[in-house]
């Protein structure tokens, strides 16, 4: 139904070549370096996410993609080719806007229609690709002539991403427009873009800031921070072994503890008094300091006759229902620190019976955590 | 009791005001036709006579004729003007955009009576002959500021991103403005217009100064005040204030009926 791209070569066994190909990219505004230095590949057919705090510098990346920003240094190719000067209207990209940028003054089929009618195809075909297109994105026949403003928001959603798809780009860009929506309607949608990426088999780039977003949809994330490209690697990859804290952080809430290295080889803490058992760094560095990242549903309570790699005492002093998930806060004393607070999350079948104030054993397993250098 | 009492005093107010504004036109209009050729009020015998001399008039005819060219021309300069003058005031970042600002704010500010002489002196020093045409320059001194502010709140009212988009979709220069940025700047351009038309049409000062031998309505009514009065002034100044009122009412509707057909 849609014009997609010849994948690689039949029976090619090496991964598809780079579509972009991003080399030393930097982007500076005055005196202020927004983007510095990035280097990234990103392969023909792939879902690929850059997830990052506001003012990480991943809208940046995204325009200069686009092309509605010129790098300041660094290249960007297409195929092969040096995209770095080509405007907009001359790269076989296309950009979904956070705002959506649907035009008010056009109807749902004129919207969509758009790109076709620029390159001056006739009135016919192009109302024949727009239903076709409308199809495409489950939008029903009869809103081909409703005014866009009167459509709600997921319905403008999938009247940009037709539109998107009628300019027939190679790759597509997304710069988080799934942000203004309600949580359901964001989660369905996601599922649906995923879909289309799958049924399209173009390439799709997405910016967005939440990595629970990111998790769903992507084949690879690339987390920025800072204008820089902190870790790339599948969304397993970035859960399961974040490079430094900010990556683990940033998936979601991790209980974090401080430890140095003692004389006889284990680990004490640092902000919290103990031993630990950690695991060793998954990149192999010898490490004095050192910091062990728990995600919450790692953590459980100990029972009188249980046993964990590391256990803390505590007391639960808050208790939150996150749906199918119950999270606990716990206090746990930290001498001359005073007080730190761990999270535990666990299901609702495992739950502690109701109420605070009550002493805890937590406990974790060393191939459970993290350790982290920075 | 004492909602009712604030109703009253609404209602009382809203009146007053109405009547203030109103009643003098009211006045103007009747004594076009009083068929005596002095006004007093109340009026004796009433007659549609000074209308119709008005409408035979070749002098009017002239006078008339001038004033729609003076409004037409200042409308299409003012308004082909201020809309790109609108884009650089509102939408694009440059340097010096704040003292553009400030400068195409200023004129509207002066006083026009200096304005109008100081163009005078102005033309005088370069040799070129008063007469309409200057008036149009004149006009537009003033009036492109006031269009340009008009058409700037429709900029600024407007997502920056639908140019872009437009562009990212594949469109030229050309075709992001023709497709986008004109329709989308449509209602303002058109109160634009009927600002630019009506703000000549009624202008005084500038036009005094400016128009060389030719003369435009607002000139003529005040020469024949003070002058040669006759009935024919309230009937030429109740039929230009009729014209006004009947322009900017079709111009109200066309622009409802066209966002009616744009919402349908």
């Amino acid at each position: 139904m849609l014009q997609t791209l010849p994948a690689g070569a039949p029976g090619a066994e090496t991964p598809a070549a780079p579509i972009l190909q991003l080399v030393g990219v930097r982007k500076t505004f005055g005196g202020f370096t927004a983007v510095q230095g990035i280097d990234l590949d990103v392969r023909e057919g792939e879902f690929l996410t850059i997830v990052g705090p506001s003012g990480s510098g991943k809208t940046t990346l995204l325009r200069m993609l686009a092309g509605m920003d010129t790098p300041s240094e660094g290249n960007i190719t297409l195929h092969g080719e040096l995209i770095n000067d080509i405007p907009p209207n001359r790269r076989p990209t296309c950009l979904v806007f956070q705002s959506l940028a649907l035009f008010p003054h056009k109807s749902v089929g004129e919207n969509i229609a758009f790109p076709l009618k620029v390159k001056g195809v006739d009135a016919a075909a192009r109302k024949a690709r727009a239903l076709e297109l409308m199809r495409v994105v489950r939008l029903p026949e009869d809103y081909f002539d409703k005014n866009v403003m009167k459509c709600s928001g997921g319905e403008r959603q999938r009247v940009a991403l037709a539109r998107a798809f009628a300019y027939d780009p190679e790759v597509l860009f997304f710069d988080e427009p799934l942000s203004a929506l309600d949580y359901k309607l964001k989660k369905a949608l996601e599922k649906e873009l995923k879909d289309l990426h799958r049924e399209t088999g173009k390439t799709f780039i997405y910016i967005t800031h939440s990595l629970e977003e990111a998790m769903v949809m992507s084949d690879r994330i690339g987390v920025m921070r800072a204008g820089r490209l902190v870790q790339v690697g599948t969304p397993e990859e970035i859960y399961g072994a974040p490079v430094d804290r900010f990556v683990s952080e940033f998936v979601g809430e991790v209980n974090t503890i401080r430890v140095k290295r003692e004389a006889d080889g284990g680990w004490a803490g640092v902000d919290v008094p103990g031993r630990f058992t950690l695991a060793p760094p998954r990149d192999g560095t010898a490490l004095d300091e050192a910091f062990v990242v728990v995600r919450p549903e790692f953590m459980r309570f100990l029972g009188p006759g249980d046993s964990a790699d590391n256990r803390l005492e505590g007391i639960v002093y808050n208790e939150y229902s996150l749906g199918s998930r119950i999270q606990y806060q716990i206090r746990v004393d930290a001498g001359a620190a005073g007080e730190k607070v761990f999270l535990v999350e666990l299901s609702r079948s495992r739950a502690l019976p109701p109420g605070t104030d009550r002493a805890v054993t937590l406990g974790w397993d060393a191939a459970d955590a993290f350790t982290l250098g920075s | 009791m004492k909602a009712r009492r604030t109703n009253a005093l609404i209602w009382g107010w809203t009146l007053f005001v109405l009547v203030a504004i109103y009643l003098p036109i009211v006045c103007g209009a009747l004594a076009s036709f009083n068929k005596s050729r002095y006004f007093g009020f109340p009026i004796k015998v009433y007659s549609t006579e000074w209308w119709s001399k008005t409408i035979d008039s070749i002098e009017i005819g002239m006078i008339v004729k001038t004033s729609i060219s003076v409004a037409l021309l200042v409308t299409l300069f003012s308004v082909v003007i201020a809309t790109f003058g609108a884009l650089a005031f509102a939408r694009y970042d440059w340097k010096g955009r704040r003292l553009y600002q400030k400068l195409i704010l200023l004129p509207i500010f002066f006083p026009q009576p200096v304005l109008g002489l100081a163009m005078l002196l102005g033309f005088n020093a370069v040799g070129i002959q008063t007469s309409w045409m200057t008036a149009v320059f004149a006009h537009m001194v003033w009036i492109v500021p006031v269009v340009t502010l008009v058409i700037a709140i429709q900029v600024y009212g407007f997502d920056a991103s639908l140019e872009e988009a437009a562009f990212d979709l594949g469109c030229s220069r050309v075709q992001v403005f023709r497709e986008v940025t004109l329709p989308l700047l449509w209602p303002g351009i058109w109160s634009g217009m009927l600002f630019a038309f009506l703000l000549s049409w009624s202008n005084f000062p500038l036009s005094l100064y400016t128009t060389g031998a030719d003369s435009t309505i607002p000139e003529w009514l005040y020469a024949k005040m003070v002058a040669g009065y006759t009935p024919m002034v309230p009937a030429l100044g109740t039929m230009a204030t009729l014209g006004a009122a009947a322009l900017l009412l079709t111009g109200g509707l066309v622009g409802l009926l066209v966002r009616r057909r744009a919402a349908a």
